[in-house]
């Protein structure tokens, strides 16, 4: 492929690509995302492969592997082009069927998402779960395959590249970006416009440019999602972005936890040099801008700014001091210019659409959308983009499709371990920067974590506490040692030896290290205990006085036993119990040993009969005497 | 023999000594870097070129200096070069990071210091088989600390160890991102979905 040396010459290449395609020729697209893989995706897309080989079609239908489509929870997902069709859980058994309905033009009914009236869907777009998404960045993830640029560029890829080296100054570039008033989207939410203007103006050549792709989040993968499924649009955020700023240098760092990510971004980065959209004079130009890919190796406090700066550096990623923002003073002391995933793939949509716009969507402080990893105990799971300003309420309802099994809403946990829970009064609350912060929570990168009732409040702040004791790098004592001791304090309220000035201690510890701590893990370390205590303090109190877990879900709060009344003597719980806790036999009401029994919910789990029962805060009933026949026996 | 100059004093003088990291400043007596191209294995230095020098490797020098030459000696990839030894060997022995300390002109305090505090960096030999649990909240909530305790209970090891036989080692992870697939193990790269305790063992099983 020849180097494109002018904005004509990308313009002529995609009317080239384009006239090559048919619109109207069928096509099959395969998600190849982390999730839909691991659900068997790959096995999908051989299969596909082979079956349309071997009948011959390969002329005339396409496949084509794509990028996540976000809808996880029903993967591995396949969409029939033009029509639109989507078929869920797709077995590599179904693929002769779906070639053949692509030939004869039909639809499996068998294979269509089933919706909440048990009403069978076809059209992708009609299914709840797109249906009131709005998805402006992560839309084009399904119709690209990651690894191709010419599909990309087929979709009008790079035209913001062009526009902005072409008809843009430098200046220009930085005030769209400001009038936009594009937040950060990797969790605290500092316009990007100022970030990159004072990384303009500082003193200090080079200056760099850096994708933050160190998603540590437990629970949020959607810039994983993102570089994975469309690392070109992430790239050319990333090349207008240092355009705006004068970076001649770039780096991306990427966790090494996401294997595909980097493989795909490291594609796209050789592409786009053979396109001559990347390194020396990019379009013929004359703008010079190199990329380099940074294996992150596991630590959840580098994806901090300055503790990424440092591992870029080949250093530990620790966090340092912030007396001069790293827009100033970053990698090797220059000035660098650090966003998220997200915030870079942003810049290309608001380059060739315009601020006015990018402004019309989301709130009054808050533009455009964000993409969440709605997760938990959640109907469907899967990547949401939605507008700023929608209320949580419509996010787990509408899309989500509600709580899982029928259950109760408890919470629902956002901004990852630096974020807080949200009760169910606060559902209807429009989902902004600021409106979470009000609630004690944050936007975090993004992660939404749905829990029903059968989660223990108590016990997701210890999780989330644990996390990052053995995360933080413990640099500074507040959040080392802070977190140490609220650990051991929870992890006794746990386990039934918790007081009452327990709770007191915990607000004071949790305030000195919200005052105190040097880097943002510390600051916020607390707030998944401030949150769980302010809004479900009855919780922590039945724990404390009545040693009772609500939830039943703290083991040393718990007990199980068999319900005499219902146990049929089946023997599954005898079988299944690692401990031999429980004891019983033929034709005999089954008991557990309780100074066996290590609680680890086997027998509950495999009890066909619901008669296995876990109870808290109240005496063990009494075992039925030895031989006792079950009731339907008797 | 190489020429330094004191960043402290801004004395220049012709160093001669076997050091191959710091030299001492003869006047102020401020620790001064010696540059790494101009080190070798002899203690002879500024002679051999460095392309010279790494034909004359042996063993574990050799592989370490592939690894390092192809990133060009540049001490920033220190993480990068670290990552590729643990990829292919599965643990970084401690032989390799005084060798990587050496040929890239990092203190091996600093190598170290590196390997220690990253997750991915393993300094003990570990099983054939690598058990990774996701420990991530949404896997939490689904169950993940069931599953983690009976894997525990069926290799007898605890999270974080490898079996007497090298053959499991057992790890747990903050997230996989395959929520929807909760709670995940990933066995040698393969994801184990939707898991119950039940069918744990049958995992396990299949990797005996």
């Amino acid at each position: 492929m020849p180097r494109l040396n002018s904005r004509a010459d990308l313009e002529e290449l995609r009317k080239e690509i384009l006239a090559k395609r048919d619109p109207n020729k069928p096509r099959i697209t395969v998600c190849s995302g982390t999730a839909c893989s691991a659900s068997g995706a790959r096995q999908v897309a051989v299969a596909l492969e082979e079956e349309i080989r071997k009948r011959g079609l390969d002329a005339e239908v396409e496949l084509k592997k794509t990028g996540c489509h976000g809808f996880c929870e029903k993967g591995p997902l396949v969409v029939v082009y033009p029509q639109e069709i989507c078929y869920v859980r797709v077995r590599p058994e179904d693929v002769p069927e779906i070639v053949q309905s692509v030939k004869e033009n039909r639809i499996i009914s068998r294979l269509l998402y089933v919706g909440p009236g048990k009403e069978r869907i076809s059209r992708e777009s009609e299914i709840p779960f797109y249906k009131y998404q709005k998805r402006i960045v992560f839309g084009l993830n399904r119709q690209v395959d990651p690894k191709s640029i010419e599909d990309y560029i087929a979709s009008g890829g790079y035209g913001a590249l062009a526009k902005a080296l072409f008809e843009m100054s430098p200046e220009q570039v930085l005030e769209e970006i400001k009038k936009a008033d594009l937040r950060g989207r990797g969790g605290g939410g500092f316009p990007a416009g100022k970030k990159w203007e004072t990384a303009r103006n500082a003193l200090g050549e080079p200056k760099y440019v850096i994708v933050n792709c160190d998603e540590g989040d437990p629970g949020a993968y959607m810039d994983r999602s993102l570089m994975e499924g469309n690392p070109h649009r992430v790239l050319e955020g990333l090349i207008i972005g240092a355009y705006a700023i004068g970076a001649r240098e770039g780096f991306i760092y990427v966790r090494e936890e996401y294997p595909l990510a980097v493989e795909n971004v490291k594609v796209a980065i050789k592409q786009a040099e053979e396109y001559g959209l990347l390194g020396e004079n990019i379009l013929g130009s004359g703008f010079d801008f190199h990329v380099r890919v940074h294996r992150g190796a596991g630590a959840f406090v580098s994806g901090e700014s300055t503790a990424l700066m440092n591992a870029i550096e080949g250093r530990v990623g620790e966090p340092r001091m912030k007396y001069i923002h790293t827009a100033v003073s970053g990698i090797k002391g220059k000035p660098s210019c650090l966003n998220n995933v997200e915030t870079w793939a942003n810049v290309p949509l608001i380059i060739e659409h315009g601020a006015d716009w990018f402004r019309s969507i989301g709130t009054e402080k808050s533009k455009g959308t964000k993409i969440f990893s709605l997760v938990g105990k959640v109907n469907d799971t899967g990547l949401v983009e939605v507008p700023m300003g929608i209320t949580l309420r419509d996010i787990i309802y509408k899309i989500g499709g509600g709580i899982k099994g029928g259950k109760k809403f408890k919470a629902v946990q956002t901004g990852g371990p630096s974020g807080g829970v949200i009760p169910e009064e606060y559902l209807d609350t429009p989902v902004d920067f600021d409106r979470l912060v009000e609630l004690g929570s944050m936007m975090g990168s993004g992660g939404m974590i749905v829990m029903d009732e059968d989660t223990c409040m108590v016990d997701i702040a210890r999780f989330f506490v644990g996390f990052l004791l053995e995360e933080s790098c413990g640099k500074c004592v507040p959040c080392r040692e802070g977190l140490r001791v609220l650990h051991s304090i929870l992890t006794d309220i746990c386990e039934g030896r918790g007081r009452d000035e327990d709770l007191k201690l915990i607000e004071e510890i949790a305030e000195t290290m919200k005052e105190t701590s040097l880097c943002a893990l510390g600051t916020t370390a607390a707030n998944p205990v401030l949150t769980t205590l302010k809004y479900f303090r009855s919780e922590y109190e039945a724990h404390i006085r009545e040693r009772r877990c609500p939830a039943k879900v703290c083991k040393s709060l718990i007990a199980y036993y068999i319900d005499p009344e219902a146990c049929q003597a089946c023997g599954a719980c005898l079988k299944n119990c690692p401990v031999g806790a429980v004891e019983g036999g033929e034709d005999e009401i089954h008991r557990i040993d309780q100074d066996k029994c290590t609680k680890c919910g086997t027998c509950y789990e495999v009890c066909a009969f619901n008669a296995v029962k876990k109870i808290s805060g109240e005496p063990v009933p009494p075992s039925p005497p030895r031989g006792t026949r079950p009731r339907a026996k008797r | 023999m190489v020429e330094l100059g004191c960043h402290h004093c801004g004395y220049r003088w012709n160093y001669r000594g076997e050091s191959a990291f710091y030299a001492t400043c003869p006047r102020c007596h401020y620790k001064v870097r010696i540059p790494n191209q101009k080190v070798d294995q002899t203690g002879e230095l500024g002679k051999i070129g460095l392309e010279e020098h790494s034909k004359n490797l042996t063993g574990i020098a050799k592989i370490v200096n592939t690894v390092v030459s192809q990133f060009g000696y540049d001490e920033n990839m220190l993480i990068q070069i670290l990552l590729t030894f643990q990829k292919n060997f599965g643990w970084i022995p401690r032989e390799v990071l005084s060798e990587v300390s050496k040929q890239l002109g990092v203190p091996l305090t600093r190598v170290y210091q590196v390997a220690t505090f990253y997750k991915a960096f393993s300094l003990a030999p570990v099983g054939k088989h690598k058990i990774r649990v996701c420990m991530g909240t949404s896997c939490k909530v689904r169950g993940a600390p069931v599953i983690l305790e009976r894997l525990e209970g069926l290799l007898g090891i605890k999270a974080g160890e490898t079996t007497p036989d090298l053959r499991f080692t057992l790890e747990t992870v903050n997230c996989l991102g395959c929520c929807a697939l909760g709670p995940v193990v990933v066995v040698d790269g393969d994801y184990w979905g939707n898991l119950t305790v039940r069918n744990v063992e049958k995992v396990v099983r299949s990797y005996r």
